[in-house]
C-alpha cells in the first residue's frame, strides 16, 4: 500500500492529503470540478485500499471544505459511507467536519452528513482561525 | 465492493434487485408484483436525483460565472469610480471649493441662470507687481505669485469665502453665496479676511526678497456690501459661476483709492463692521454709475487686535459701550472726559 496520497488545489478542487502512515487523512478547500467522477476516482479508490487494510485500526479523517457543489457533496456522502462501513467493522474512525464559523451552510450540512454516521464518531468544529 | 462512480452503489443495488426480480423466487405473486413496482419507484427517484443533481451543478455553474463577472463589473467600477475621483479633484482645482461641493452634491445645477443677492465683496491687488517683479526670472516670478495666492487663498478659505476669480495677481472673493452666515457676519468675516492677509503678507516679506523680489509686494484692498446678480454666467459649454452689478464695479474702485497694504471699505459694510472694526472715514470717491461719490473708510484694525496692543481701551457690556482710540486721543483729555462722566453718572 502506498504511503501517501498528495493531491495539490486548484480553483476548482480540493486539497487531498492521505498519510496512510500516520492515520490521518483530510481534503481542504473548495470542491466544484468540471468531472466530479474523474476526480473523486482516485480519492475513493486510495481510501478503498487503505480502509481494506486497516482492520481494528485508528483513523482520523478531516473535511475542511469551504464550497461543495452538489455532485462534490455526493462524492463527500460516498467518503462517509466508506468510512462508516470500516467503523461498522471493528476500525476506530473519528471524522472531523470543520466549518468556517461564518458559514452556517457548511455548518448545518455537516450536521446532516453526521446525522449517517453510526459507527464511526463524528466531530463537528469551527476552522481555526 | 461497489464501483467507485457516483451512482455506483445505487446501481449495484438496482442490479442485484432486477436480478431477484427475474430469478422468479418470489412465492407470493402479489410480493413479486409489490417488489417490482417499488424497484421501479427507486429507478424513477434515482433517474431524478442525477437530473436534479446535473441541474442543481449547473445552476451552480452558472451562479458562480455571474458571481465571478459581478466582482469583475464590480472592481471595474471602483476602478472607474476612482478615475472620476481624481478627475473630480483635478477639477475642483479650478472651481470655489462651495462652488465645486454645490455642483457635486446636486445643490446647484450647472445652466445658466443667476439671482439677486446682497453680498459682500473683496478685491486685492498687489501694487506696482509689474514693477516689482520687472527684474524676474518667468520661473522665479511664477513660484512667486503661486506662493502668494496660495497663501491668500488658504486665508480667504479659512474665513469662508467663495473665490470667484484670479486676475493676474488680483483676487475677487465674495461672502453670502451659495452659503451665508447671515449679513452682518459676512461683511465681519470679510473684513477679518483682509486684516489676516495684510499680516501674513508682511511675514512673507523676507521669503520674497530672498526670492529675488527687488521690493516685497504691497497690497491693495477693497471691500464693498450691497445686492449684485449671482450665478453662472456664459454660454452652455463654458460658464463661470461668478457676480455682476454696480456695487461689484465699485468694490474695485475701492480697492483703487486704499492706501498702500490699507484696506478701503465702503459705508454699508462699515455699518455692519463698525461695532468690531475701528475705521477712519475718508474722503468720498467718485464711481462711474453712482450719482453720489461714495462713502468709504480706511481700516485701522480689529478692536480686539487693537485692545491686545494697548492702543484702544474697549468695554461693553448690556446698556453701556466705552472706547477710547488712544491714537486718536490724548490720555489727559480722555481722562477728563470720563470723570466728568463718573460725575454725572453719581449726580
Amino acid at each position: 500500500m502506498r504511503d501517501k496520497l498528495d493531491i495539490d488545489a486548484t480553483s476548482r478542487t480540493p486539497a487531498v492529503v492521505f498519510d496512510f502512515v500516520n492515520n490521518h487523512l483530510k481534503i481542504s478547500g473548495e470542491s466544484y470540478p468540471e468531472d466530479v467522477t474523474e476526480f473523486y476516482r482516485p480519492v475513493f479508490n486510495a481510501l478503498d485500499e487503505y480502509l481494506g487494510v486497516l482492520g481494528q485500526g485508528n483513523c482520523r479523517f478531516d473535511f475542511e471544505l469551504i464550497y461543495l457543489n452538489s455532485s462534490s457533496a455526493k462524492a463527500v456522502m460516498m467518503l462517509m459511507d466508506k468510512l462508516e462501513a470500516a467503523a461498522a467493522g471493528g476500525a476506530t474512525v473519528d471524522v472531523y467536519w470543520l466549518y468556517d464559523k461564518e458559514d452556517d451552510t457548511m455548518q448545518e450540512l455537516g450536521e446532516e452528513f453526521g446525522e449517517d454516521l453510526e459507527a464511526a464518531k463524528f466531530h463537528l468544529e469551527k476552522m481555526a482561525g | 465492493m461497489p464501483s467507485n462512480d457516483l451512482f455506483g452503489a445505487e446501481e449495484q443495488t438496482l442490479a442485484a434487485a432486477q436480478e431477484l426480480i427475474e430469478s422468479g423466487r418470489f412465492a407470493d405473486l402479489a410480493d413479486g408484483k409489490h417488489y417490482k413496482a417499488l424497484v421501479k419507484d427507486y429507478q424513477k427517484l434515482l433517474r431524478a436525483t442525477r437530473r436534479l443533481m446535473r441541474l442543481s451543478d449547473r445552476n451552480e455553474e452558472q451562479l458562480n460565472a455571474l458571481t465571478k463577472e459581478q466582482r469583475h463589473a464590480n472592481e471595474l467600477i471602483a476602478q472607474k469610480n476612482k478615475e472620476l475621483d481624481a478627475l473630480a479633484t483635478k477639477l475642483s482645482k479650478y472651481l470655489s471649493p462651495q462652488i465645486y461641493h454645490s455642483i457635486f452634491t446636486g445643490a446647484q445645477n450647472v445652466e445658466i441662470t443667476s439671482s439677486r443677492k446682497k453680498l459682500t465683496i473683496f478685491f486685492s491687488d498687489v501694487v506696482n507687481f509689474t514693477e516689482t517683479t520687472d527684474k524676474m526670472e518667468s520661473e522665479d516670478l511664477t513660484n512667486l505669485l503661486n506662493r502668494y495666492l496660495t497663501e491668500m487663498t488658504n486665508i480667504a478659505l479659512e474665513h469662508g469665502a467663495t473665490i470667484d476669480k484670479y486676475i493676474g495677481d488680483a483676487i475677487m472673493v465674495f461672502f453670502g453665496d451659495p452659503e451665508s452666515r447671515g449679513l452682518k457676519e459676512d461683511a465681519r468675516a470679510c473684513v477679518r479676511m483682509a486684516v489676516a492677509m495684510l499680516k501674513r503678507l508682511r511675514e512673507l516679506h523676507t521669503e520674497w526678497l530672498e526670492l529675488g523680489a527687488e521690493q516685497p509686494f504691497h497690497l491693495r484692498m477693497g471691500i464693498n456690501t450691497g445686492y449684485v446678480t449671482v450665478g453662472n454666467f456664459g454660454s452652455n459649454d463654458r460658464m463661470d459661476y461668478t457676480i455682476i452689478g454696480s456695487c461689484v464695479n465699485a468694490t474695485a474702485r475701492l480697492e483703487f483709492h486704499a492706501e498702500t497694504d490699507g484696506i478701503l471699505i465702503g459705508h454699508e459694510t462699515y455699518a455692519l463692521v463698525k461695532d468690531e472694526v475701528n475705521t477712519e472715514e475718508q474722503k468720498p470717491i467718485k464711481v462711474k454709475g453712482f450719482a453720489e461719490p461714495l462713502r468709504c473708510y480706511k481700516v485701522l484694525g480689529l478692536y480686539d487686535d487693537l485692545v491686545n496692543e494697548g492702543s484702544v481701551i474697549r468695554e461693553e457690556q448690556d446698556g453701556f459701550r466705552l472706547l477710547v482710540d488712544l491714537k486718536k486721543r490724548d490720555r489727559a483729555e480722555a481722562i477728563e472726559a470720563l470723570e466728568a462722566v463718573v460725575a454725572r453718572l453719581k449726580g
